[in-house]
């Protein structure tokens, strides 16, 4: 991977920043590094291959200030698999994920030490450019956040726009993207109608569309689907199957049904530490550690 | 409020299953009347055991639904979606035992008032019903107590009545030429038969056990590979 920060690529966000308190952006400059040479190719370089997207975090803690939210988590998130992390409120799952593209930081007073590593880089090294990881990894958030100005195909492109791609390549692009959410088939006759026009849970395709238009290696997932009604939901945990095969998937969820559809994977977190981790129908059936099994069971949380 | 639903799910999961292992107790005592019958050659009863499964199957029904909505409405999970799982074995267990009673229960009338019956196998029949009384009320014990070494030792039990249910057979064969008397035999080796299955049954319910306890289920003998 090529970790320079003089790339002549601008590097978008692949979502907008409900608090401008924590604008990502701010911190990375304008000119675009890349983690990988590969958003600066035509279409058919920046197809990922299989066997990328590996998660490693090493240690990692995380703070609000004086306060320890996420304690020395040891936790790998295998390609092309989805992980769903589950715990009480305030357990620090949203924080832990919210450190694999270095969003926590960009709260004040928030840091967090130890390692993530994407394919064996650490996206904590000093060199790294911070815009590149969060379009390598790309987020989802709990309420869908179109840009409210911008029409759905162009909400769908405007990390690739940030990127300097051609109208050609939008166009290819930005179609694919809303193929790849499942959107294409309800908006390809309202493309320039506003973004926000859209249900809720067309609007939240819409947003998984921006993140996969950039072609991220990751796609982190804070409860995607807390606001959206039972057929919506379903849409999207179909979306998340569909999508494993190209992205590696984490999601943050309090709806621990939603888990046992949709992950490979499960972990279970409580006070900021990594309780449990094993096979999604394990974890479900016959937990090894009392303190999932009263969680999952619902004796508390 | 929602720990107050969970608090009632609780006591419903633990309601149901006093109710499925009560069904043990509704088979023990159908086995009992079962086995009088068979001594006695008594049909009036015979008859009232098999009018009395229907307690047996409407136990069954009843637990079954109860068990089905909680799956559907409380999406249970780990422990308490195994225990549910081994409820419907266990139920279905209950019920099969219920329905040997009824089908040693339907064969006494078919030997007649005064059948030519052999002291020393009617002695083995009820040694076996005995044995397997025994045997249910261990399968429920351990089930209520989680002990899956209780559970294990109900193959040991389960091995007695196997050795009486040969027994039996070897005594069908040597019971000689008289076609009355041999026609007798045959019928009491269906009794025999059919208690033996009843044991089984108990058995299953202790893999539950094991089950419910350990996650993993395993049966404790393998009848088509057996040691």
């Amino acid at each position: 991977m090529d970790v320079s920060r003089d790339s002549s690529q601008s590097a978008p966000m692949t979502e907008p920043n409900p608090d401008p308190q924590a604008n990502p952006q701010t911190g990375s400059g304008s000119t675009g590094p890349s983690l990988s040479v590969a958003g600066s190719a035509g279409r058919g370089a920046v197809k990922r291959s299989r066997g990328e997207g590996t998660v490693e975090l090493k240690d990692l803690n995380a703070y609000y200030g004086s306060t320890h939210a996420v304690r020395g988590v040891d936790l790998h998130f295998a390609s092309d698999k989805v992980t769903a992390i589950i715990g009480p409120s305030g357990c620090g799952k949203s924080t832990m994920v919210r450190c694999i593209n270095r969003m926590h930081e960009e709260i004040d007073g928030a840091r967090a030490e130890g390692e993530v590593q994407l394919d064996g880089l650490n996206l904590y090294d000093p060199r790294i450019d911070i815009v590149a990881v969060r379009r390598a990894v790309g987020m989802v958030f709990q309420k869908p956040n179109p840009f409210p100005t911008m029409s759905v195909f162009d909400n769908a492109v405007s990390g690739l726009r940030l990127s300097g791609a051609s109208r050609g390549e939008l166009d290819d692009r930005g179609r694919e993207a809303l193929v790849g959410a499942g959107l294409w088939e309800e908006v390809k006759d309202r493309l320039k109608a506003p973004g926000v026009s859209l249900s809720g849970g067309q609007q939240q395709r819409l947003c998984i569309a921006r993140a996969l238009a950039v072609e991220p290696e990751v796609l982190l997932m804070d409860e995607p689907c807390s606001a959206l009604d039972p057929g919506a939901t379903l849409r999207i945990e179909e979306l998340i199957g569909e999508l494993q095969q190209q992205v590696t998937i984490v999601i943050v969820t309090h709806n621990m049904q939603q888990a046992a559809r949709v992950a490979d994977t499960t972990v279970f977190m409580l006070d900021g530490e990594l309780v449990e981790v094993g096979p999604t129908d394990k974890l479900f059936t016959a937990p090894d550690d009392d303190r999932t099994e009263h969680y999952v069971t619902g004796k508390f949380g | 409020m929602a720990n107050e639903t969970r608090t009632q799910y609780q006591e419903e999961l633990e309601r149901l299953e006093a109710s499925a292992l009560d069904g043990l107790n509704l088979v023990s005592s159908a086995l009992q009347r079962t086995l009088e019958a068979v001594e006695h050659q008594d049909v009036e009863l015979a008859q009232i055991v098999v009018a009395d499964d229907d307690r047996i199957d409407g136990r069954y029904l009843e637990v079954h639904q109860s068990l089905i909505t909680l799956l559907a409405t409380q999406s249970p999970v780990a422990t308490d979606l195994r225990l549910i799982s081994a409820l419907l074995h266990v139920l279905k267990s209950v019920e099969r035992m219920g329905d040997q009673c009824v089908n040693i229960c339907k064969v006494i009338p078919l030997t007649g008032n005064e059948p030519p019956a052999d002291r020393e196998m009617v002695a083995l029949i009820l040694g076996m019903g005995k044995q397997t009384r025994g045997l249910i009320g261990q399968a429920k014990r351990a089930f209520g107590e989680r002990d899956i070494e209780m559970a294990r030792d109900l193959v040991r039990q389960d091995d007695f009545v196997d050795d009486l249910n040969r027994e039996c057979f070897r005594l069908a064969l040597a019971i000689g030429d008289d076609a009355d008397r041999r026609e007798w035999a045959m019928t009491m080796l269906l009794a025999a038969r059919a208690i033996e299955r009843i044991a089984d049954n108990g058995v299953d319910i202790g893999e539950q056990v094991a089950y419910v306890v350990t996650g993993l289920f395993r049966e404790f003998e393998d009848a088509s590979h057996p040691a």
